[in-house]
């Protein structure tokens, strides 16, 4: 046996996964009666559709040849995460400067291509503009600073 | 009568639009638009995304007014860089690229981005018209729709989105049934039982649309991007002997008028829109020439079909969200976000209900496309320098941006890691081709449907047949039927594959 179609496959068994969990939790979800179908009824059967179409897709995936899949990009897709994460976890700690920074310079890491003095320039007038709309001019309840240097 | 009725409609309409207030917003929702157009990697949908919160104190009628002048002036603004740069500012403008930047190498960026903007706006003249004079008696019909109607509706609508998604039907299947599923993630509503929430709080009133589509859309596409370092050979910063030449007006005129009636067409189908407008536009200009292989030459009949097409999609398809309250596609969605952040419920009754606010916004769809052929076309200049801006720094402002907004809708941090996740979840999908519109789709549509097969099932007594004993209901199945069988035919699904890679 030979998979002729990775990406079809790597798909296939995508949906098969979460289809199978879904149906998995969903299990002892009620069912009801025809006349007053319960919370159960949809999440089992969009689990055993999305779990079909799954087995479709990787079974085809046997059969015709297809693309391969293209390399990840690890350091963008990493990076932007974390990015994202790090804005999450200190925007309430340490005020919208600091979680600025720290989440923007995390991004610029993710392109081989960033230019650190060009990003440095950048870094601080995002870091001013966000500051100026969103807390000055739209009134954001966020901190500016960490609590330590005080201003509001 | 029909046509007192429709002038009166439009009168009122007027006096919303035309107000100092509403014209303001009108013209902010046209430059922001043309600016995420102009911008690659920027679209109109995590664009009306950030803006959703920022809506909320503005009043109903000039937040609509704005958020839709984003998706048209989007339209606009894509153009000048498929034209300029040899890159779609904008996935529906994909198609211009292929004439309109070899005309920018000839010299004749002017005419190119003239005709694109002209064609557009006389689409957008007509198919403002359309939506006016479409809206009322689809309006009527829907005022008649039972549960199961609206059931079979959505039905198609979910079919209409795969039928008309690119690449992989099976997938575009999957697609639609993850997005379902994940739209019944929270609180049941009938019966207060919770659904994959995993015991997270954050989860009982369900996944956000905004956060869904912002780190589908958002942040997906920015790690898509940095992935593929983008090469941008702007022809010239300077753009100059802007008008077309007599000859360039009598070839473009045909393409025009074809493109706005074809665009017409296929925006008022859910699934459709702009993108497969301007797709379609070019292929059906490319059948009807006498000189097929000069295409992608610098035909200006490859600008103005595509472009005008576009245009005319990006505004019909506002008529079933207007008239039944579905989302055709995800712009629409966000419109109906817009909506019920102001206590609207979309659906037949908004025409009614709030007369002044519906046609106000139709109204404002004229002006706003006016303003925009104003903008784009002497104030080129401006715009072409926002491409200046290289991606690797707008990355991190867009990133920035999708942050925020996020967070100030609830001004919750929680929100802010879901779209880590979601936006590793869109990178996923656009590494295995999958395209995240019907997923989208049926994230909005799953637990609408879910309610009206509830009801149906009520008032049926439990009896299924329901569903087909409605002459609406079983008219709306059979067409679902039908389509899907078409593309299972091998024949037809040729075609369309041909059509989608021209």
């Amino acid at each position: 046996m030979r998979i002729r179609n990775r990406q079809d496959f790597a798909t296939g068994l995508f949906f098969i996964a979460i289809g199978l969990g879904a149906y998995w939790i969903a299990a002892d979800y009620p069912m009801g009666t025809a006349m007053r179908p319960d919370t159960g009824v949809l999440p089992k059967a969009l689990a055993w559709l999305l779990a079909g179409t799954g087995i479709i897709l990787a079974g085809k995936s046997l059969v015709a040849d297809g693309p391969h899949l293209t390399e990840w990009a690890w350091r963008p897709a990493l990076m932007i995460t974390l990015a994202t994460i790090a804005f999450a976890l200190l925007v309430d700690r340490v005020g919208l400067a600091v979680t600025m920074l720290v989440s923007m310079t995390l991004a610029a890491f993710g392109t081989p291509e960033t230019r650190w003095r060009e990003y440095a320039l950048f870094a601080i007038f995002m870091v001013v503009l966000g500051v100026v709309v969103f807390i000055l001019g739209l009134g954001m309840p966020i901190r500016i600073l960490p609590q330590g240097l005080s201003w509001r | 009568m029909a046509l007192d009725g429709l002038l009166a409609n439009l009168a009122l309409g007027l006096s919303v639009a035309a107000t100092m207030q509403n014209l303001m917003w009108c013209l902010m929702g046209a430059v922001i638009g043309t600016a995420v157009g102009v911008l690659p990697g920027v679209g109109p949908v995590a664009t009306m995304a950030l803006l959703l919160p920022v809506t909320y104190v503005l009043p109903a009628d000039g937040a609509l007014i704005m958020l839709a002048g984003i998706y048209y002036g989007a339209q606009y603004g894509g153009s000048t860089t498929a034209i300029l740069v040899n890159l779609p500012g904008e996935s529906s403008s994909v198609v211009t690229t292929l004439d309109g930047y070899q005309m920018a190498r000839q010299g004749r960026a002017g005419p190119a981005l003239a005709i694109a903007a002209i064609g557009s706006f006389f689409a957008g003249c007509v198919a403002t018209i359309l939506i006016a004079a479409a809206a009322p008696p689809l309006t009527r019909l829907a005022q008649q729709f039972a549960p199961a109607d609206y059931f079979s509706l959505m039905v198609l609508g979910l079919v209409f989105s795969i039928v008309l998604a690119r690449g992989s039907i099976i997938k575009a299947f999957g697609m639609v049934f993850l997005g379902m599923l994940l739209g019944l993630v929270g609180t049941d509503v009938n019966t207060g039982n919770l659904r994959f929430t995993f015991g997270i709080s954050d989860l009982f009133d369900g996944l956000g649309f905004v956060p869904l589509a912002m780190g589908i859309f958002g942040i997906a596409e920015i790690i898509a991007n940095l992935t593929n370092p983008e090469r941008r050979d702007l022809v010239s910063s300077k753009v100059s002997n802007l008008w077309p030449s007599r000859e360039d007006f009598r070839r473009s005129r045909g393409p025009i008028l074809r493109g706005t009636i074809l665009g017409s067409v296929l925006g008022l189908l859910p699934g459709g829109g702009a993108v497969l407008g301007s797709f379609s536009a070019y292929t059906l200009e490319k059948k009807v020439s006498k000189t097929p292989e000069k295409f992608g030459t610098g035909m200006i009949e490859g600008v103005a079909g595509p472009e005008s097409a576009n245009n005319a999609a990006a505004q019909t398809s506002f008529i079933p969200m207007l008239t039944l309250g579905i989302p055709s596609n995800a712009v629409m969605a966000m419109m109906i976000g817009g909506m019920m952040i102001h206590g609207i419920i979309p659906g037949p009754q908004v025409m009614e209900q709030r007369p002044g606010l519906f046609w106000g916004m139709i109204v404002s769809m004229w002006f706003g496309n006016l303003m925009l052929i104003i903008l784009n076309l002497p104030m080129i200049g401006l715009w072409v320098r926002l491409l200046l801006v290289p991606y690797r720094l707008l990355a991190i402002a867009v990133l920035f941006f999708c942050c925020i907004g996020v967070y100030s809708l609830n001004n919750s941090a929680n929100e802010v890691l879901f779209i880590a996740g979601f936006g590793l979840l869109g990178y996923l999908l656009i590494k295995l081709d999958c395209e995240p519109a019907p997923l989208l789709l049926g994230f909005i549509l799953g637990p609408m449907m879910e309610v009206y097969m509830r009801r149906a099932m009520l008032l049926s007594r439990g009896d299924p047949w329901v569903f087909f004993q409605r002459p609406l209901s079983f008219a709306f199945l059979v067409l679902a039927g039908i389509l899907l069988l078409l593309v299972v035919l091998p024949a037809i699904r040729k075609g369309r594959e041909t059509a989608f890679q021209e």
